[in-house]
């Protein structure tokens, strides 16, 4: 049965049908050439670098730069498109753009432990040329930086390769008001072999539980979420006791053997179990800013944490400005120390860095040597936004400057804390970092979960060697950099001539 | 139907299935409502507990995200670019296969079948590595075109069944008949087949619209910062330092309601659409 | 039905090319690099020849073992709860005494959200000590882990479980509605006057009657559960430890995020291997007889 239509019915019928078909193919084909069209960022970024891109991450450093970004288009006329970043969506970003040769940022904000993946693979410039021809400029000064911060995060193989614009140490903070009802000693402010680490524990412990003012409080709080977070806080302690990650590194000619199963790492995991055991049991879930802010809300007796927390802690919250309980009643004291051990204090932050896929690196690098002068840092701190929201300096020039130290009285002691820091010997920067680091976190968290320490750290030995093997790192065969205290200094007298 | 043998018994019956249905739906649509309310809660009243349905609601999050056309406004357009071209760029090729699958007899038709169906239930992830590295090479990784192409391996497949199934309801007489009026092939598809099939092509392209639309795993991986979707901007709010919860509801519900509102409009055809219309409902 | 011999192919070759293309390059991929040592970090290619290294590191590098038992867990549990709660629900659906299309219209909603945002939707709800079904359980008494639900290895996997279950148990019980309400009336009456109970009903009637439908859809939902990446993303990433690490996800981690290609590669194979051989003996036990 064949369907029927009228002439005329089917005349108009196929008008319409006509007028919708080429109305709905007019609407795909736009769809179809916008689709074709767009290949890239649909927010306009000018052809010309007159506007460049900054990536940045969620700590502390973004909230204040952000509020005085708009002097640096004042002063350069370069306009600056920023996007922020969770730590690893930032990781994740900058390592698919590298990764595809893909043209990203400008200018990105790097972790100290990834300069050597990102300097190795091309990633990022060597900035010794631009600072070489900044070596006039009393905005760059690289003189007035701790020579240890440079060391630490911002050198690799002879070359500068970013400016640290939040370099942290880490350093204890202990509720004075509550050692004091439980009559506890204070720990001092210099690191010495009586403030041990095994006092560091015992201290823990005997606040672990008791009730002051009404409130049960924990001894400590540590980080214990994997893959990451955790290895930044342990290793800390670690690298305390002594412990190293390899042979041979970062001075004389590199052996990436791995060390894990070392005496002093075992003592440390052990150290850190007993601090977990004094802490809050969901700290074993704890990332950086929740361990941190967990301290301002009140129930926590000390912890060992990164130098923002210093400050952060006012808050009652990660940035609310609201203040926190317990606003004067804690103190900065020392890190704790293993007796006839040197002393490491960990020292990481973050440092702006020149990505090699850049079109705009003359304007990146003005944006880089800006934001970390000494007066924009000085300009981060005074913005009040959020209370006190920024103290992560990494020159004299701001760590020593009256006007600072008044509204962050542990300045002084933040400077001797990144004085003698050597952030390379805690979490080594060389390329497969990220990859150990991984492995590393989620041992770690085992550990807290109750797994054999000897055994779980035995078997992060031979994951390592696994992967250092796999990526021609065991044996080392490439070049060395023998990356001491004074090649640096010498590398930094070079720059400023 | 059950036998009315005590009429009482009946009404008790009916009233506590009655009770049962509206606390199961109630199971079901209460999650979507608390986001939904999240988007337009004050933030301090985002974990109060009991949780408080009345509060003053605050724009605050909406002009944070969708309305700020860098945050995820722009997100909200990619999304609609890249289902739409999935949905439709495969209608063509799905309506062909769907009437050689619907019409003709032929030994290998239930391997293919289920080949096609297969593909539906493979896991994404084996093909976005790969992809990202071809891309990636290619210099295309972040382009629309590159994720319209790749979401075809999930458009393809579940149009060919639907479309199938609708096929299938069209009386091959039909198509006969006008063979014997003299219509070639061509002529037979366009005139006869496709305008009673129209209902079915557009229903099928409004399906795959939506899965492509709430498709996650291509876009988190082979999208860039400009061509990311609206379920990826959720993403972003879940940072290291803690969630904007206000933010994730306002782009939690951008990306929910226009799936829904879809699945409203299609009431009929829901069973047909969500089992790739293997099952007619 | 007309029975031809080339016609059809042409009508299919469009989208079997496609399709053939589209699918058969990332397997190509796999196959090719599954035997080289190759990390996108350090080099834009692959690297040496390392023969079966890959395939002997999935099972001794990654978590698969954790994964694997993991995945399938989440999937049987998944499955047999919605499938059961799902009918329940379909049985009560199709009661002819009962108006029930508004009921049915809501119920289906959770189905058609992005299972992402269905995991942003429990972040919230499960939140310790602030979300709603934290607080739910606390007042039923329930043990909620102090590391909140989604913080402790003993209930964050049922939590993610939970999540699925809430998502797809509308779509079983939707579909097994279509299926039941096509049974005859007079069917139904006649078993009630020869005095079958309702669980005899059920056995005898609607058993039968849907098995044709479940039988499909029960195969199309556990592969989707076995292919769980979305709601692990977003709940746990995971964690805690390997608890809620699922097959897609580890290999997520060794691909884009470790951009170990060669490890990937070789896992890829591994997973398909397992996912074939679960569909091709599903298709052959139930629907093997099954004319499309």
């Amino acid at each position: 049965m064949v369907l029927l239509q009228t002439g005329e019915e089917s005349a108009m019928k196929s008008k319409n049908r006509n007028v919708r078909a080429v109305a709905a193919s007019v609407a795909f084909s736009l769809i179809g050439a916008t689709s074709l069209g767009i290949s890239n960022a649909s927010l306009a970024i000018a052809a010309d670098c007159s506007t460049i891109k900054l990536a940045t991450v969620g700590d502390p450093y973004e909230y204040s730069l952000k509020e005085v970004l708009p002097d640096f288009t004042a002063q350069t006329g370069i306009k600056v498109v920023e996007e922020n970043l969770s730590y690893d969506a930032l990781q994740a970003r900058l390592s698919a753009a590298f990764v595809s040769k893909a043209p990203d940022f400008d200018v990105t904000t790097t972790d100290a432990m990834w300069i050597g993946q990102y300097y190795d693979n091309g990633w990022i410039d060597s900035l010794n040329t631009y600072a070489k021809a900044s070596a006039k400029d009393p905005e760059l000064n690289l003189k007035d930086f701790l020579p240890s911060v440079l060391h630490s995060i911002s050198t690799w193989r002879g070359n500068l390769v970013g400016l640290p614009v939040a370099p942290y140490a880490q350093g204890v903070m202990y509720r004075d008001d509550v050692f004091k009802k439980l009559g506890i000693a204070a720990p001092p402010t210099t690191s010495g072999d009586s403030w041990s680490w095994d006092k560091y524990v015992a201290t823990a412990q005997k606040i672990n539980g008791k009730v002051v003012n009404g409130k049960k409080m924990f001894g400590t709080v540590i980080v214990g979420q994997q893959p990451v977070p955790i290895v930044h806080m342990y290793t800390q302690l670690a690298a305390s006791k002594g412990a190293m990650w390899f042979k041979q590194f970062p001075t004389g000619t590199w052996d990436f053997t791995p060390t894990m199963n070392s005496a002093a790492n075992q003592s440390a995991a052990k150290a850190y179990v007993s601090l977990y055991k004094a802490a809050p049991k969901e700290s074993i879930n704890y990332n950086w800013f929740a361990a941190g802010m967990r301290f301002a809300k009140g129930d926590i007796g000390m912890m060992y944490w990164w130098s923002p927390y210093f400050y952060l802690v006012q808050n009652n919250d990660y940035m609310s400005g609201k203040p926190s309980s317990i606003v004067g009643n804690y103190k900065i004291a020392a890190l704790p120390k293993e007796p006839g051990v040197a002393q490491t204090t960990s020292i990481g932050g973050w440092q702006l860095t020149l990505p090699s896929t850049s079109a705009c690196k003359d304007n990146a690098w003005k944006l880089i040597k800006w934001a970390a002068s000494s007066a924009t840092q000085k300009k981060m701190a005074l913005v009040t936004k959020y209370g006190t929201q920024f103290s992560d300096f990494g020159r004299k020039s701001n760590l020593e400057d009256p006007a600072l130290v008044k509204i962050y009285p542990y300045l002084p002691q933040l400077e001797k804390m990144l004085a003698s820091g050597n952030g390379k010997n805690v979490r080594p920067p060389m390329p497969l970092y990220p990859a150990l680091e991984g492995v590393y976190g989620l041992q770690l968290n085992k550990i807290l979960g109750g797994a054999d320490i000897k055994k779980t750290l035995a078997d992060t030995n031979s994951i390592f060697s696994n992967l250092l093997g796999g990526n021609f790192y065991m044996p080392y065969k490439g070049k060395s950099y023998d990356d001491t205290f004074a090649n640096t200094t010498a590398l930094i007298d070079s720059l400023s001539q | 139907m059950v036998m009315v043998r005590d009429r009482r018994k009946f009404k008790i019956t009916k009233i506590s299935l009655y009770f049962s249905l509206t606390l199961i739906t109630a199971i079901f649509l209460l999650p979507i409502i608390m986001t939904m309310l999240l988007a337009f809660r004050p933030t301090d009243t985002n974990f109060i507990l009991p949780p408080h349905l009345f509060f003053k609601p605050t724009l605050d999050a909406a002009r944070n995200t969708i309305l700020n056309w860098g945050q995820n406004g722009h997100q909200i357009l990619s999304s609609l670019i890249i289902s739409t071209m999935a949905s439709f760029l495969n209608l063509p090729i799905s309506f062909l296969a769907a009437y050689g699958l619907s019409r003709y007899k032929f030994k290998a038709k239930n391997q293919i079948m289920m080949w096609y169906l297969s593909l539906l239930m493979a896991p994404s992830v084996v093909f976005v590595i790969p992809y990202f590295v071809l891309f990636s090479k290619l210099h295309i990784r972040g382009s629309f075109i590159s994720l319209i192409i790749v979401l075809q391996t999930i458009t393809v497949p579940f149009s060919i069944w639907l479309m199938k199934s609708f096929l299938d309801e069209i009386p091959v007489e039909l198509e006969e008949a006008a063979k014997i009026d003299g219509a070639n092939l061509f002529q037979l598809i366009y005139k006869i087949t496709l305008p009673l099939c129209a209902p079915g092509v557009i229903v099928t392209s409004m399906f795959s619209f939506v899965f492509a639309w709430n498709n996650v795993t291509f876009p988190l991986t082979l999208s860039n910062s400009g061509t990311s979707t609206i379920p990826i901007g959720t993403l972003g709010y879940f940072t290291t330092s803690g969630a904007n919860w206000n933010n994730i509801g306002m782009t939690a519900a951008s990306a929910i309601i226009p799936p829904m509102f879809i699945f409203l409009i299609l009431d009929r055809f829901v069973v047909r659409g969500l089992t790739f219309g293997a099952i007619k409902g | 039905m007309i029975t031809k011999k080339r016609t059809p192919w042409l009508f299919m070759a469009p989208s079997m090319l496609l399709l053939l293309g589209l699918v058969v390059y990332p397997l190509y991929f796999a196959w090719k690099n599954a035997f080289y040592y190759w990390n996108l970090t350090t080099s834009p290619k692959p690297l040496q020849f390392i023969g079966l290294e890959n395939f002997k590191n999935v099972f001794k590098l990654t978590p698969f073992k954790a994964s694997f038992v993991n995945t399938i867990a989440l999937s049987f549990s998944g499955i047999f709860i919605e499938f059961f709660i799902g009918f329940t629900i379909a049985l009560i659906l199709s009661r002819d005494y009962l108006k029930t299309r508004l009921f049915r219209a809501i119920i289906i909603l959770p189905t058609t959200i992005a299972p992402v945002v269905v995991g942003f939707l429990f972040l919230y709800l499960y939140f310790p000590n602030g979300g709603a079904f934290d607080w739910l359980l606390k007042i039923i008494k329930f043990p909620v882990p102090a590391e909140g639900l989604l913080g402790s290895s003993k209930t964050a996997l049922p939590s993610i479980v939970f999540a699925d279950i809430w998502q797809w148990t509308p779509f079983f019980a939707i579909v097994l509605y279509a299926a039941i309400i096509s049974v005859p009336i007079d069917l139904l009456e006649a078993s009630e006057v020869d005095g079958a109970s309702f669980f005899q009903q059920i056995r005898n009637i609607y058993i039968p009657v849907i098995k044709p439908v479940a039988s499909v859809i029960v195969m199309l939902q556990f592969m989707r559960l076995f292919n769980t990446f979305d709601l692990v993303y977003v709940l746990t990433k995971g964690g805690p430890q390997t608890s809620t690490r699922t097959l897609s996800y580890s290999l997520y981690v060794e691909g884009l995020n470790n951009y170990n290609i060669g490890l990937a590669s070789a896992f890829t194979i591994v997973m398909i291997t397992i996912v074939n051989v679960i569909i091709g003996i599903y298709v052959f036990i139930f629907l093997r007889k099954r004319e499309w």
